[in-house]
């Protein structure tokens, strides 16, 4: 299913890849390997790759929120806007007390995270479409949206092979949408795409924590 | 019932003009109903006040007003004298059929247990009112995504009269406060049967924001009803409202798409307060619709950006919004323009115009249909560009020529279209040839193939082949071929040169022109080659000698060679014999063939040039020439690039004329080159790539008759004359005391560069290396030129010369091209013995003779001389008149200022027989102005003025020796730090005369006006005027200290050159450093005047 899906999303992906040319090599390196080599040898291999793409992700955050809300109008695209109230039901806030992320097990926090990404994943195509209805003229947002959610899949591999050396049992993919999206109006779906790239950034952070805290345990 | 029946009656006369012509039977009918009611039923309290209405025209409800003492009886109605039946009823009113139109009495008769009552009203038609049944039934439906409400109903015709008019009134109100939103009329006739009518309005507030009701009456305008005609009563109001609001809120409209400029309100519904609204960047102040609705208004919406213009309501917790696409409907389709490059699809292709400002799912769709075979195609979105040319493709119909497209543009705002209707055989624009090929048929033609894709069997196809060779530039061929099937064109190309690298290419259009395509690919083809069209131009050239003669011949041109030359067969025969000489390479373009000038019998020279196609005509030439002895050397400049010739026609030269010419100082045989001109021609002009300027050429013109030439003319020319390049070699062959001959050389003719015009000889007297000849300034007297035009001429006599005196001379060349370099040469003419003989004896001559005379006069006159001139001196040191009293010069010590006159014996007159007394007397006289001066002075600076007395040589030894009593006041000079040592200025006593009074002469001191220092200075500024010595600054800036002052010691080395005592005004010390006791140093002479006349000796 990872593998189907990864697969979709190579062709816009080369589009967004030639933006980025002098990373291409890293990058594809860090997408491919947990698809191509199966179970890894040890646990330090799959845990800085996990790490390595969620810091990698975490720089392009910040640009595809703004790249996304500049092309939504005013006043998404006014400078400074915020809009914390806006929530999706479909997607789990990243937002968690702080002792009880601490607390969490190992196996609980990557299955919070990868669900959490799974749902984004399967949210950045949504958006990728909507966004392809509004703005189909805005190449650059929808190339971007393209590769998150590429980079996305390729952090829910990482992830799950991490989960796989931890003896961690991986849960099935759910379907975070369901079919209400398709009913939404305009100006649900700018929110709804806000809502997505902005708690995309959420939980990129996150997750550098998450494994950032595995590296420390695990690889350190 | 009087008021109402009144009331009624008014209302109707002014409500009806239909009834006013029926007045007065109106008002009679009331009346009399009045009075039937008075006098039978009021004052018994039955019924009164009947009214009577009908809903349908038919039937007549009456009712009428009872006292309730009867509300329990039974009434009978009765219509008197009709066949209507009466009816008993316990009710207050009653139906019966509408009655004719006059008047008809109703009897009611009361029947209740106190007793019967009979009342009667007379009803006419006019005291009826036609009130229409309230319209119960109608349909209201809403389409909220268009804000759109649309009531249908039945008018109920079928139980009108056709033809009645009728007015529907219809209010729609919305909001909790029911305002009224729209009230709308409509007009309609009724048709004898029912019709639904229909009407709609579309709201400005989307009608999910707040409820909207609706009602509706109407009015029948029966024309042949002659009662009242009333308005319905209001149908019941219907409500529309929106759907259920999901999640508790809502804004409308979503995603509407409206036109620019339009006004739109939007409006939230949501359950907490909205505390502010935002359309685009602008926020707007929101009027409340109802509890939980509140909206904005916005005005003439400009257009929206690609995802839309976004609406947004913020509350306390949250913000809710919608988006607005603003944008225009399609354009026209603008340059809709279908042609075809194949004849098997079209293309059509247009500009969209102004853009519509939507994207996506709201862009423009376009479909192109076509009328006669009704197929169309669909623009798809995919295939959208944006600011750019668009395009559909159709498929041809097969037989079908003609075209009636549609393109249709629509977006959620509207449509447009655009239509063209195109014969498809005359819009063919084929795709561009490929595929050329060339193969050969001979050397001047081929066959030229290409490849144009598409089905052109319906028709001819015009093709432009472009054809570009080297040397013969550009051509363009426009040919006809039938259009193929099969793609494969060829065509015949001839009137091509041989051997000639040729490139083609083609282009096409159908016969009816519409494009051209694009060019094809070039197509490099080189063709074969041909025989030479022409043999070589040749000439021929004897040797010196006369033993053998050198045959020349120029390389065929390409386009007359037709091909490589591979070799040359020289021949040449007479009658007696005929030879060939060997294949000459191509390389080689002459031969030698060995003859006999001398030899009678003439050869005619045959040369032919061969290729590997074959020979060239042979050219040919006679070995021999016609001889012509009046021949001429002629002279001839040519115009820059070439040489002009002209000669007179000659009809006896039937061949041509031949002009050769060869470089003049080169060797023989003389043949640089030659050219042929037609036998006809007067004249040539001859240009030559390597002429050069300044170099002599021979030129000679040779006609031909009857194949033999003659020299005509010969002829030296220069294509441009220069001046020379070297100066003549001269030089003095003789040389006289008055005259010089010089001879000259000629200039070598390469060296003189034109031809030669003369000569110019310059000549200057002068000294060795000081010539100005060179500037050659021929306007200058002291340089004579002379111009020997007289090129002959190689010696020149210049004659009345000055003898031993040296000459410059230059002698320089000219041509047409201008005057050369000179050369010069220096020449002193022979000296003239006897004049200078004569010149020194005359002199010496006058000068004995003159001494002799003056030494016998002065010998004869010696008395007289003595006399004159030395007489006898008398001693004046024996007069007393020169002694001075010692006193005198000591009262100097309180003067101030400069005191001279005491101690200066200016005016000295020694006469020896006067007595003392009178020299004293005098010498008072002179002490007084003095006297004066230091009063003067001793106000101002009393230190710094330090008396210069001078006195006479005894005097001083005196001041001399009482010296150390009084050296600060006294009236001594003292000596100051000297930086350089004068000489002391001991002058005869003449020469300082002459010093004091310039060029006016001597003047006595005692008559200058000497009365102070002032005066001193300004009389020294007159004596500068007058005499010729000006001080070198301004006299009366100078400090008038004294020179020895104290002041003077300490300051700067040019204020101390005044230390010693010295004249101000010359600088010269008055008593020199040296040798003080010098008498010279005083010398009586000396005035203080000098201070002003004596030049400083610095």
């Amino acid at each position: 299913m990872e593998v189907g899906s990864s697969q979709r999303s190579l062709k816009p992906a080369s589009d967004f890849l030639s933006v980025f040319q002098p990373v291409v090599p890293c990058l594809l390196s860090l997408l491919l390997e947990p698809f191509t080599l199966g179970v890894p040898l040890s646990l330090a291999d799959p845990i800085n790759q996990a790490y390595n793409l969620a810091l990698y992700m975490q720089k392009n955050t910040s640009v595809l929120l703004q790249t996304y809300l500049q092309y939504q109008g005013s006043p998404f695209s006014d400078t400074g806007f915020s809009a914390p109230e806006l929530q999706l039901s479909s997607l789990p806030p990243a937002a968690v007390p702080f002792m009880l992320w601490r607390g969490l097990g190992d196996g609980e926090r990557l299955i919070q995270t990868r669900g959490a990404f799974s749902a984004l994943a399967q949210h950045l195509q949504l958006v990728n479409d909507d966004q392809a209805d509004l703005n189909p003229g805005s190449s650059v947002l929808l190339s971007q949206l393209a590769a998150a959610r590429l980079w996305a899949q390729g952090l829910m591999g990482n992830m799950a092979s991490v989960m796989t050396v931890l003896g961690v049992s991986i849960p099935p993919e759910v379907d975070a949408l369901g079919p209400a999206p398709f009913g939404a109006s305009a100006f649900e779906r700018k929110c709804r795409g806000y809502v997505v790239t902005r708690e995309y950034g959420h939980w990129t952070d996150r997750a550098v924590r998450d494994m950032a805290l595995l590296k420390a345990k695990y690889v350190a | 019932m009087e008021a109402y029946f009144y009331s009624r009656l008014l209302s109707k006369t002014g409500g009806n003009k239909r009834m006013s012509s029926s007045k007065f039977q109106w008002l009679s009918s009331i009346i009399f109903l009045y009075l039937v009611n008075q006098a039978h039923g009021q004052s018994r309290g039955v019924p009164h006040d009947l009214n009577c209405i009908t809903h349908n025209l038919k039937v007549w409800d009456c009712s009428w007003e009872a006292l309730p003492t009867i509300n329990h009886g039974t009434y009978e109605i009765c219509v008197i004298n009709s066949s209507y039946p009466c009816i008993r009823t316990e009710k207050t009113h009653f139906e019966i059929p509408a009655l004719t139109f006059a008047d008809h009495e109703i009897k009611i008769n009361s029947i209740h247990v106190s007793g019967n009552s009979v009342i009667k009203f007379i009803l006419n038609e006019r005291n009826v009112s036609l009130v229409p049944a309230t319209l119960q039934d109608f349909n209201l439906t809403a389409d909220f995504s268009t804000s759109t409400l649309y009531l249908k109903w039945n008018d109920n015709g079928s139980v009108f009269p056709s033809h009645s008019s009728v007015i529907w009134e219809i209010i729609v109100q919305y909001k909790e406060k029911m305002e009224v939103a729209t009230v709308a009329t409509l007009n309609t006739t009724l048709i004898g049967k029912d019709s639904v009518h229909h009407w709609n309005w579309t709201s400005d507030i989307p009608l999910e924001c707040t409820p909207h009701y609706v009602k509706i009456r109407y009015y029948i305008d029966e024309l042949h009803f002659f009662g009242q005609k009333e308005w319905s009563e209001w149908s019941p109001l219907r409500n529309i409202s929106g759907p259920p609001v999901k999640e508790n809120y809502e804004v409308f409209p979503r995603d509407k798409v409206v036109p620019v400029g339009s006004n739109m309100t939007f409006c939230c519904v949501v359950g907490e307060p909205v505390l502010s609204a935002q359309f685009g960047k602008e926020s707007y102040s929101f009027i409340r619709l109802d509890r939980r609705s509140v909206a904005i208004k916005i005005n003439n919406i400009t257009v929206s950006p690609s995802s839309g213009t976004n609406v947004v309501f913020t509350t306390k917790s949250n913000l809710y919004g919608t988006v607005v696409f603003a944008g225009y409907p399609p354009d026209i389709p603008r340059k809709l323009n279908c042609e075809t490059r194949d004849l098997k699809e079209i293309t059509c292709s247009w500009n969209a115009g102004r853009p519509t400002g939507f994207f996506g799912p709201r862009g423009t769709n376009y479909i192109l249909y076509e009328r006669f075979s009704g197929r169309n195609v669909t623009y798809g979105r995919a295939e959208e560009h944006m600011n750019a040319i668009h395009q559909l493709i159709f498929q041809m119909i097969t037989g079908q020529e003609i075209y009636n497209f549609t393109l249709e543009a629509n977006n959620p705002l509207g449509r447009s279209e655009a239509v063209i209707l195109v014969n498809i055989t005359q819009r063919v624009c084929p795709h561009t040839p490929s595929k050329l090929i060339a193969k050969d048929i001979n050397s001047t033609a081929i066959f030229l193939y290409w490849h144009l894709s598409g089905n052109f069997a319906n028709i001819n196809l015009l093709c432009e082949i472009e054809i570009n060779a080297t040397y013969s530039g550009q051509e363009l061929r426009n040919i006809t071929v039938r259009g193929l099937e099969t793609s494969s064109y060829h065509v015949y190309m001839d009137k091509l040169m041989p051997y000639t690298m040729y490139t083609f290419r083609v282009r096409c259009s159908s016969e009816n022109f519409w494009k051209w395509s694009k060019w094809s690919n070039e197509k490099h083809y080189l063709t074969t080659e041909g025989i030479p069209s022409k043999g070589p131009d040749i000439w021929r050239e004897w040797r010196a000698d006369g033993k053998s003669v050198i045959i020349y011949w120029k390389p065929l041109s390409l386009n007359e060679a037709n091909g490589k030359i591979l070799s040359y067969n020289v021949s040449y025969w007479s009658e007696e014999k005929t030879r060939y000489l060997s294949e000459i390479p191509d390389s080689q373009h002459k031969a030698e063939i060995k003859l006999d000038k001398n030899d009678d019998s003439d050869y005619i020279i045959s040369v032919v040039a061969k290729n590997s196609a074959g020979s060239s005509p042979p050219s040919k030439i006679t070995s021999m020439e016609i001889p012509n002895e009046d021949i001429k050397v002629e002279q001839i400049v040519g115009i820059g690039n070439g040489i002009l010739f002209h000669w007179n026609y000659d009809p006896n030269m039937t061949c041509d004329y031949v002009i050769k010419w060869c470089n003049s100082t080169r060797s023989e045989p003389c043949l640089t080159d030659w050219k042929k001109f037609p036998a006809n021609s007067t004249g040539a002009l001859v240009e030559y790539d390597n002429f050069r300027s300044g170099t002599r050429y021979n030129f000679f013109l040779y006609g031909c008759k009857n194949q033999k030439y003659q020299l005509l003319r010969s002829i030296l020319g220069y294509t441009e004359e220069l001046a020379p390049s070297v100066a003549p070699n001269f030089t003095v062959e003789d040389t006289s005391s008055d005259s010089i001959l010089v001879k000259w050389e000629d200039i070598p003719v390469e060296d003189l560069r034109g031809f030669l015009r003369g000569y110019l000889f310059y000549f200057e007297k002068g000294e060795k290396g000081t010539s100005k000849i060179q500037g050659l300034e021929s306007g200058r007297s002291d340089v004579k030129v002379k111009n020997i035009t007289d090129i002959t001429q190689k010696t020149l006599r210049i004659v009345d010369l000055q003898g031993k005196t040296g000459y410059h001379l230059l002698l320089q060349a000219y041509t047409g091209g201008g005057i050369g370099p000179g050369k010069s040469m220096y020449v002193v003419t022979k000296e003239n013995s006897e004049g200078l003989i004569i010149a020194i004896l005359i002199p010496v001559a006058v000068a004995i003779f003159v001494g002799v005379v003056t030494s016998i006069l002065c010998y004869r006159k010696r008395e007289w001389i003595k006399e004159t001139f030395y007489p006898d001196i008398p001693n004046p040191e024996n007069s007393k008149a020169l002694q001075f009293h010692k006193s005198i010069c000591e009262g100097s010590s309180t003067l101030k200022t400069l005191e001279m006159n005491p101690c200066t014996p200016n005016n000295v007159e020694v006469v020896e027989t006067r007595s003392v007394a009178p020299k004293i007397e005098e010498d008072t006289e002179i002490k007084s102005p003095v006297t004066d001066g230091p009063e003067e002075g001793s106000d101002a600076e009393p230190e710094n003025h330090v008396v210069v007395s001078y006195c006479p040589p005894i005097i001083e030894e005196e001041i001399a020796n009482a010296g150390g009593e009084e050296a600060g006041s006294s009236s001594q000079v003292i000596y100051i730090d000297i930086q350089s040592m004068y000489q002391p200025q001991a002058k005869p006593e003449e020469e300082l005369e002459n010093h004091l009074v310039g060029g006016a002469g001597y003047k006595p001191q005692m008559h200058l006006p000497v009365t102070s220092t002032i005066e001193n200075i300004i009389t020294a500024d007159d004596l500068e005027k007058t005499a010729g010595y000006r001080p070198q600054t301004n006299v009366n800036a100078w400090n008038l200290d004294s020179p020895d002052s104290p002041r003077s010691i300490d300051s700067n080395s040019e204020i101390a050159s005044f230390g010693s005592p010295c004249s101000i005004n010359s600088r010269q010390f008055l008593i020199p450093p040296k040798d003080e006791e010098s008498p010279k140093s005083s010398n009586g002479g000396w005035s203080f005047t000098n201070f002003f006349q004596n030049k400083p000796n610095d």
